[in-house]
């Protein structure tokens, strides 16, 4: 609960409303019952008439309307903290997201941060909204019950205070029974209710097998096996209930018998008296219970809080970028410094690599998976900051420049464009620097042979891509990437080149596009075509993240190495 | 109420269940109404100092009242409990029963990991129908009805404030609140989805919109549509809290007007005073039971929501074969396509268009093309998952019209890229193969296809999570061929086993399929020497067909997508 109270301090003057309007909601609670008990009182044994007891009724009804206002205060002030903490948290995560997740997109971690950032922070709402707010409740009202009851009478008092401690007590020794049972029972639970899903997905399978039939059995022995698994745990928690309720009921019935027999043998107690405490006494184990049921519901936000956590105090690399504005329409003369990247403390390092890369020129980087051709990419492209070394664009390093100034720049093409939710030109006009004219758009569609697949669109370049909306296949995206970069005109470019599964149709446009492209850029490709090797002006070979060798295709002929790459890697012989 | 009827079916299964349900929580109910009357009346007639046996019998009373109450309080919980989870299997069995016959066809539908975690959620979500929806406002009334018989006993007024009372925090109140709420909800679901979609955008697409500069505005829509969702759900937990207040202040009012009522009484000498205070503690207590009707319609929504869900699966018409059936004979098929088109749901363009070719009985058939060029919809159709009216298919010289789907899926082995795999052991997953399997059958084949580094009795975790992607191949091929079977349908059966060990498994195959028709859906053109013929398909027509050297003579798309392969290094 340690980082949950924390958040919760940052609140101190909620909780001390919530405190108000607990000490008030206990007035109005007592209030209550006084208001009823002198009515019954005045009416009862003095004999008063109804018109002598207005008052009394129309200050138990602002009793009564006030004890209700306040318990919706009482949520709304928890729900109005809740939504505070959540928003917090949330600005925190996505401003951590948003520094750094190229590593976590690497390490295919995306997924989980969307269910951090949704659920998690979502299942924290309990802890605010419940149980902060019945804690105060739970803590006051009691409190002010049985100070009330010694005050009219101490035998009552003393009763409650001595069957108070039982129901924490109660609490703890069930609570603990019930987590180690639940344990114990929650890895077949997830088993059994992941039976049905499971099968669910498997249908395909199982019909092609002729084996569908059968699984209906299946799916009923799980769920009567999940039933009865769970009922075991929920049985623990009912007899806690009932446990706790004879508790209250045996406090509630002691106090009766203790007061029924004041009044008639030792007549050391009104009735007013004995009807008050009696009636305040269910209210004193009521507030009790509550809080073991709020204690549930914030229990499940604990678990989400350290989710949290950990995504917040995951280590960054800050990528620190400058003033320098560097010249548009011109590449730039490009070198690496002794620059080196290190994944994590002692995960994989690429570098340090020394390389030098002039305008205009092609450079095809080339290696094994897994020999760090992409990451190289990734530091050129300045999404990440080298761990040590520098990358220098004409004499200056790259964290001198303006972050605009340099991507304006620059184009990366990956095997895996990303398409946004939003039309085939939102998509193409993300390449622009300036608001894109529906003319440009459609010249650089045009130019990445977007058109026939836009024609045979009825809605053409307004048709919905995306996320709810058209899929497009491998070829249709990787066309849209370099309608982009069409629309941009960088000077820069870096390429990853895909490996497998284009139409021969995209493999020409690819060709001729990047041909079309390089004339006004530098292209960085990681190359896997022969062709696009043998046309660089520069080969870099990277083995386990470190520079193997370097020259052109002729020069690098004599190498053994490459020789084997060139030739032994070629057409999966 | 009509889409209900999933879930009332089951209900109606469950009636000893229910029964005992309502009837524990109405002695629970009524007991606590009398324990606390009780307990007012004790007092009462304590202060007339009353001859000690008629206090005794009092206590004696409550106490009974209060072990009553805790005991059938505990009864009634365990037995909803119970009813509850037996409904939910009950549903989860028919559900099944339902979509069985629409599978697989009914994938292709819908992004199938997105329909099977939403049938899965609303199966989950009905369990809330019988637990806060059928049964309490039972209970409810029976509690009310019978304080309205007791208190009848004092003066008619009593009954009808408390009909009065039901009405207003059982009825009227939670209605109005309803629609509101619906609302409110849909807002929540709305902006929970927007935010969902862009953090989903903001990081997968983050290094396109680094570079294009975009992440700044995309940020800001993001941290807007988090305020949005956070500003709803608040919105909406206020209103479920001051739905809340409102019906208990409701209740306390209500026992304001039966103690009004009884000092009026009282006053008029109809009522005997020493009752004024049971009469109020039992008013108190009854509205309390009031309190779960508060929550009722967004339960009752949700549920409605979910089982329409759910019908709209099961509603659906599965595509079938036309009658008179006709039915395929073990021996090896030939297959031809005749003109075959096929355009999927929602879409523009063909997935398949024009297609004639044919596959000799026994012959051995490659079909490459690009991604998306339509070969898995040739698959779907030859399987009769997909089923078009444009263009014939026939199987054994037999329509595949007049054809069962069933009946092509028993004769014949299909091994996708992406096989399923259930929670079990690796046993468990081979044995689906066929009835009687020895446990040196799939040994003997776990061997070829080198995969001796399992024992039958190793575990596979969902989805089969736990083993490699070329594991996960192996055992997939490895499960068809202990079928044995005249018509094989692979697609891209090997694509994550390095070159060697699929060399290996190839010329095993090859082996036992000597007689078989084989189709191979395959990304590489290189080992396609052997085959028989091969399709190259793109943009959904059949543009070229013939054997490896017709093919590579012809020097057309095939030839030309050979000189990109062998331009490709990997």
């Amino acid at each position: 609960m340690n980082q949950l109270s924390q958040y919760a301090k940052q609140y101190k003057g909620t909780q001390l409303l919530m405190t108000v309007i607990a000490i008030l909601t206990g007035t109005s609670i007592i209030a209550q019952a006084y208001f009823i008990v002198k009515i019954v009182d005045e009416v009862f044994l003095n004999g008063s008439s109804f018109s002598s007891v207005l008052p009394l009724f129309g200050w138990l009804a602002v009793a009564l309307i006030a004890r209700a206002m306040l318990t919706f205060a009482n949520g709304r002030s928890g729900a109005w903290m809740a939504a505070k903490v959540k928003k917090q948290i949330r600005e925190q995560l996505l401003e951590k997201y948003a520094r750094n997740p190229v590593q976590a997109s690497l390490q295919g971690q995306s997924g989980r941060k969307v269910s951090v950032l949704m659920d998690a922070v979502d299942e924290v709402d309990s802890y605010f909204s419940k149980y902060i707010p019945q804690l105060i409740l739970t803590a006051i009202i009691p409190l002010m019950i049985i100070i009330t009851a010694f005050w009219f009478d101490w035998i009552s008092g003393t009763v409650l205070l001595i069957s108070a401690p039982f129901i924490p007590l109660f609490f703890i020794i069930i609570g603990i029974k019930t987590q180690k049972k639940s344990e114990e029972q929650l890895e077949q639970l997830s088993a059994f209710s992941g039976t049905f899903l499971d099968t669910l997905q498997g249908l395909t399978t199982l019909k092609l097998f002729g084996q569908a039939k059968k699984q209906r059995d299946t799916i009923e022995d799980s769920s009567l096996k999940f039933r009865d698994a769970t009922l075991e745990v929920l049985k623990i928690a009912f007899i806690s209930s009932l446990a706790l309720e004879y508790i209250s009921m045996l406090g509630v019935g002691l106090i009766a018998l203790e007061l029924g027999l004041r009044l008639i043998y030792f007549e050391s107690v009104t009735f007013f008296t004995a009807f008050f405490v009696l009636v305040l006494a269910p209210e004193f184990y009521v507030a009790i219970r509550e809080l073991g049921n709020a204690f549930h519901t914030g229990r499940g936000s604990i678990g989400a809080v350290k989710l949290i956590e950990e995504e917040l105090t995951k280590d960054e690399d800050r990528v620190v970028w400058g003033k320098e504005k560097l010249e548009a329409g011109k590449p730039p003369h490009m070198t690496l410094n002794q620059t080196a990247f290190q994944y994590g403390e002692d995960g994989f390092m690429i570098g340090p690599l020394d390389a030098e890369f002039k305008p205009y020129e092609n450079i095809a980087l080339i290696g094994k998976s897994g020999s760090g051709k992409s990451t190289a990419l990734n530091l050129l492209s300045g999404l990440i900051a080298p761990s040590s070394g520098q990358i220098m664009l004409n004499r200056k390093a790259l964290s001198e420049y303006e972050e605009k100034s340099w991507f304006d720049q620059l184009s990366y093409i990956s095997q895996q464009p990303f398409i946004f939710s939003g039309t085939l030109a939102d998509n193409i006009a993300i390449g622009s620097k300036q608001q894109a004219t529906r003319e440009e758009i459609e010249s650089a569609a045009e130019k990445a042979g977007l058109s026939p697949l836009i024609k045979d669109l009825q809605k053409g370049l307004d048709t919905p891509v995306g996320e709810g909306g058209r899929g497009l296949s491998g070829g249709e995206k990787q066309r849209l990437a370099l309608a982009r970069a069409f629309l941009k005109q960088p000077s820069v470019i870096l390429f990853d080149e895909p490996t497998t599964g284009l139409d021969l149709k995209t493999e020409q446009i690819l060709t001729a596009s990047m041909e079309e492209l390089s004339k006004r850029a530098t292209v960085i490709t990681v190359a896997h075509r022969l062709y696009t090797i043998r046309q660089a002006d520069q080969i870099l070979m990277l083995e386990d993240g470190k520079l193997k060798t370097r020259g052109d295709h002729t020069g690098l002929l004599k190498e053994p190495a490459y020789q084997q790459m060139v030739q032994g890697g070629a057409g999966h012989e | 109420m009509n889409e209900l009827g999933i879930v009332l079916r089951q209900i109606a299964a469950e009636k000893k269940n229910v029964w005992y349900s309502v009837l524990f929580g109405y002695i629970g109910g009524v007991t606590a109404a009398g324990l606390f009357a009780a307990s007012g009346y004790l007092i009462s007639k304590a202060a007339l100092l009353p001859p000690v046996y008629t206090l005794t019998l009092l206590i004696a009373f409550i106490k009974v009242f209060g072990l009553v109450k805790a005991g059938s309080k505990y009864g009634e919980r365990m037995v909803s409990h119970r009813a509850t989870f037996n409904i939910l299997a009950g549903i989860r069995v028919r559900f099944f029963e339902k979509l069985e016959p629409l599978a697989p066809g009914i994938f292709q539908k819908f992004r199938s990991g997105d329909l099977l975690a939403r049938i899965t959620g609303d199966v989950e979500s009905l369990q809330n129908f019988f637990l806060r929806v059928y049964y309490p406002p039972l209970v409810l009334i029976l509690v009310f009805l019978s304080s309205m018989i007791f208190t009848a006993f004092y003066s008619f007024w009593f009954p009808l404030i408390f009909a009065a009372g039901l009405l207003l925090t059982g009825l009227v109140i939670p209605a109005a609140f309803a629609l509101r709420r619906q609302k409110i909800e849909e807002q929540v679901r709305e902006s929970r989805a927007a935010l969902s979609t862009y953090t989903a955008e903001v990081l997968y697409g983050f290094r396109d919109l680094k570079i294009y500069q975009q992440l700044e505005s995309k940020e800001a829509s993001l941290h807007q549509s988090a305020a949005d969702y956070i500003a709803n759900q608040e919105r909406s937990s206020s209103q479920g809290m001051f739905n809340q207040s409102v019906n208990q202040a409701a209740g306390l009012l209500i026992s304001w007007g039966v103690l009004a009522a009884g000092v009026y009484l009282v006053g008029e000498g109809q009522l005997d005073g020493v009752f004024l205070a049971m009469l109020v503690m039992l008013s108190l207590s009854v509205f309390e039971n009031a309190a779960p009707m508060a929550v009722l319609p967004p339960h009752l929504e949700d549920s409605r929501k979910a089982s329409s869900r759910l019908n709209e699966v099961t509603d659906m018409k599965p595509v079938k074969a036309e009658e008179p059936y006709e039915s395929l004979s073990d021996e090896a098929p030939a297959i031809r396509f005749d003109t075959v088109s096929y355009t999927h749901e929602g879409e523009e363009r063909p997935a398949v268009k024009e297609a004639s070719f044919y596959i000799p009985a026994g012959s051995k058939t490659a079909i490459v093309g690009a991604s998306g060029s339509g070969k898995s919809t040739i698959f779907q159709l030859l399987l009769g998952v997909l089923r078009t009216s444009e263009g014939d298919i026939s199987l054994q010289n037999k329509t595949i019209r007049h054809i069962e789907s069933e009946d092509i899926w028993e004769k014949s082995n299909v091994v996708m890229q992406e096989n399923h795999f259930f929670f079990g052991t690796i046993r468990d997953n081979l044995q689906i193969a066929r009835e009687g399997l020895t446990d040196e059958e799939m040994l003997w084949m776990l061997e070829k296809v080198s995969l001796t580094k399992f024992s039958l009795d190793d575990p596979v975790l969902e989805k089969g999570e736990n083993l490699s992607g070329g594991e996960r191949q192996r055992l997939a091929i490895s499960r068809a061929l202990l079928r044995k079977r005249s018509l094989w349908l692979l697609d891209e059966p090997l694509s994550s086993i390095d070159n060697v060990t699929s060399a290996e498994i190839m010329r095993y195959f090859e082996e036992r399929t000597e007689d078989a028709t084989v189709c191979l859906i395959s990304h590489q053109l290189s080992g396609l020497e052997k085959m028989d013929q091969i399709l190259v398909m793109d943009d959904g027509q059949v543009a070229e067909q013939g054997t490896y050297d017709e093919l590579m003579t012809a020097r057309g798309m095939f030839y030309e997508m050979k000189q990109i392969e062998q331009e490709i290094l990997v």
